[in-house]
């Protein structure tokens, strides 16, 4: 197996103390992902180290750092992506929330805007396969029609977005505004009213997309889109829920 | 019914609710909220090492019970094996031939999955097809094996499977439908563990057990490193649950008692893209490879098995990852044209019988109470799949109830989870507020009682 000597700076803090950045060096396999070299960090160099860390195939969503500065998920993130050869690969806990230990942030705010949105997890599929999270970006496989089976009235899928914070991260209105419902909220917003025709629950959520934290804070900075490793694509989100909230502005000019 | 027998009632109804109030608080309670004046526990005090999915489901079973539990997790909740899991939501169909016992379980449980956490499933059945005419000589014993278990299954025609699966291989002889599902395994926990906190559960991440106190040969609680801090601190408890998975022998050693058990390590691969709605098995005896669990946006290949001995250390055989995609081919052939998105290999908890095998040992769960072994205030649960998880927790809960003289009943059958989003709620920070939707499921009490 080809190994690699891979040098990594770590962000270091622990409640009452100055954070600081610690180095180590692991030799993991060339096909690792970074989730690897942080594992190997905490069996062989380091057991205090906090981090995150489940599914190990971007779907639970708590993995989530900066890798070099950039927000990624570094259970699919290859080492051999984010390291020249040469310089130390350099790992940051998520920004913009409240950071508990090393690698680990407070992730109950974001639940909170998340709860607000109450977007379900489970929704209806496509009836096409093969699904990606970019529609159709693997090669030569064309998308193909599903029947659904027989005494299925519909398919169920999770949704795309799986609550990783790292739009949140990303969106430079987040600092700004610490109260601001945030790429993932918003999206969520979205999804929701997509999904229900209850006018009451409308009204809710399209209240709190314009409410003073909502959908007029976003700088249209498109970061989150950039970033989200699923393509939900936030901004989309976003910008459709301005469109249909001056939609309703024109209509009650008019009376209607 | 005389006026004083009613007012004597109605007393008896309110001192009722108010206690049920004290337990309905939902916030994390100090030493003393559990305590009388003199100091004495008024409830007993069970801690759980491990919140994977055994770990959590006990929590929330024994916090349920109305017992004061504690969680003890040397990481993030499902850090371990449930994290890594291949997020199957068994049916039963794997094992009815091969192990009845875990098959019996695994529906029994699946029913049980989908009244008490709907919200995290995907539900589109699972196909267990033919492609060898070997396979097609197994289609009568598998269609036995789950009538026997009480698996409900049927065969469909080759073409409705192809149109179902437009990716299947087109060379299948048969096909059957079963109830498989797909689960995702930190939300799985997380829903468990939020439950068991609105019901007055601590849950410890990040605090790693050092060692087990002992009293003589009895267990009398646990030493812990706060990984956040750096502190050690020794918690004394009325009862240990060993809920340690592949790890759960180290603990146990702890104490000087043995487990029975083998961790058993196995690779799964992700693929770029879903490539299939249903879960995909071939129509056989579990073997490597052989099943593809379709979720979200990707499709995992899993799996093999071999036995390790740290459950810490497990390098990925680069062999096991082709294997993977070449037997994976067998059931979609289009595999081989998707990039690989991940890997991943963690150990499972088996249980060990003398002269079996790694892939033929039973995936069917075990309690271990070490009062066997001379030792008391100790008992252990492992095996299984998260599918069961739930009815390892009953189990293990019954046990410690019997130990500790309680007379409470399990109600997690019927009980709907809390909304996962509520476990980091409970725990955070409380400096925003956001007010939740009209008939948010996680701003709901009444969803747990």
């Amino acid at each position: 197996m080809n190994m690699l000597k891979v040098p990594l700076q770590i962000f270091r803090y622990k409640p009452g103390q100055t954070p600081g950045y610690d180095t180590f060096t692991v030799e993991i396999p060339a096909t690792a992902h970074v989730i690897d070299a942080i594992d190997a960090v905490w069996t062989s160099h380091d057991h205090s180290l906090a981090f995150r860390r489940a599914c190990h195939h971007s779907s639970c969503g708590s993995c989530a750092i900066r890798i070099n500065g950039l927000e990624k998920l570094p259970c699919v993130t290859r080492v051999t992506d984010v390291w020249d050869g040469r310089s130390q690969v350099r790992l940051d806990p998520l920004r913009n929330f409240p950071i508990v230990s090393d690698l680990v942030v407070d992730r109950a705010d974001f639940f909170r805007r998340m709860s607000a949105a109450d977007m379900a997890m489970i929704c209806e599929a496509e009836a096409f396969l093969p699904f990606t999270v970019d529609t159709f970006a693997v090669a030569d496989l064309e998308p193909k029609l599903v029947e659904l089976p027989e005494n299925f009235s519909r398919f169920t899928r999770f949704e795309k977005c799986i609550e990783c914070g790292i739009c949140m991260s990303a969106c430079p209105t987040m600092a700004a505004d610490e109260k601001f419902l945030g790429p993932a909220g918003l999206a969520a917003i979205h999804q929701a009213r997509k999904k229900t025709l209850d006018p009451v629950k409308v009204e809710h959520l399209l209240g709190l997309a314009d409410g003073e934290h909502g959908v007029w804070r976003c700088h249209s900075a498109f970061e989150c889109t950039e970033a989200c490793p699923q393509a939900v694509d936030p901004a989309g989100k976003i910008m459709a829920l301005r469109r249909e909230l001056i939609a309703r502005r024109f209509l009650k000019m008019l009376g209607k | 019914m005389p006026d004083w027998r009613k007012s004597v009632c109605r007393g008896f109804i309110n001192i009722w609710s108010l206690q049920d109030n004290r337990w309905l608080a939902g916030t994390p309670r100090s030493d003393d909220d559990w305590a009388t004046k003199e100091g004495h526990n008024i409830v007993p005090h069970v801690l759980i090492i491990g919140a994977g999915s055994t770990g959590s489901a006990t929590a929330h079973d024994l916090a349920q019970r109305g017992l004061r539990v504690t969680v003890i997790e040397r990481g993030e909740v499902a850090f371990g094996t449930t994290g890594r899991n291949h997020c199957l939501l068994h049916s039963g169909g794997r094992y009815c031939v091969t192990d009845p016992e875990s098959a019996t379980e695994c529906i029994e449980e699946n029913m049980i999955l989908r009244k008490i956490m709907p919200d995290l499933l995907e539900l589109n059945d699972g196909l267990f097809v033919a492609i060898t005419e070997a396979d097609l000589v197994f289609k009568d014993r598998f269609l036995q094996g789950c009538a026997a278990c009480h698996v409900p299954a049927r065969e469909i025609s080759v073409e409705h499977a192809l149109a179902v699966e437009p990716f299947l291989n087109p060379k299948i002889l048969a096909a059957i439908q079963v109830p498989d599902g797909v689960f995702e395994p930190f939300r799985f926990c997380l829903a468990f563990l939020a439950t068991a906190q609105e019901n007055g559960a601590t849950i410890r991440t990040y605090s790693e057990v050092t060692d087990l106190l002992c009293a003589g040969k009895n267990v009398t609680g646990v030493r812990i490193r706060d990984q956040h801090t750096g502190k050690q601190e020794a918690l004394k408890v009325d009862l240990v649950v060993n809920a340690a998975g592949p790890w759960a022998g180290e603990i146990a050693a702890k104490a000087g008692v043995g487990v029975p058990e083998i961790p058993t390590a196995g690779v799964m691969v992700a693929l770029d893209c879903r490539l299939n709605n249903l879960v995909l098995n071939r129509l056989n005896k579990p073997s490597d490879g052989d099943i593809i669990v379709p979720q979200r946006a990707t499709s995992v290949i899993g799996t093999t098995s071999w036995a390790v001995e740290n459950p810490d250390l497990i390098t990925i055989p680069p062999e096991h990852v082709d294997r993977m995609i070449t037997q994976g081919q067998q059931l979609i052939p289009a595999v081989k044209k998707v990039p690989m998105r991940a890997k991943m290999a963690v150990a499972r908890p088996l249980i060990a019988r003398s002269g079996i095998a790694a892939r033929e040992l039973s995936r069917t769960f075990e309690c271990f109470d070490h009062e066997r072994d001379g030792t008391n205030g100790f008992v252990t649960i492992t095996g299984g799949k998260t599918t069961t998880a739930r009815a390892m927790a009953e189990k293990v809960s019954d046990m410690v109830c019997r130990k500790l003289d309680i007379s409470a009943e399990c109600r997690t059958r019927d009980t709907p989870l809390c909304s996962y989003r509520l476990f980091f709620q409970q725990r955070g920070s409380r400096n925003q507020s956001f007010v939740g939707a009209p008939g948010d499921r996680s701003s709901g009490r009444e969803c747990f009682r």
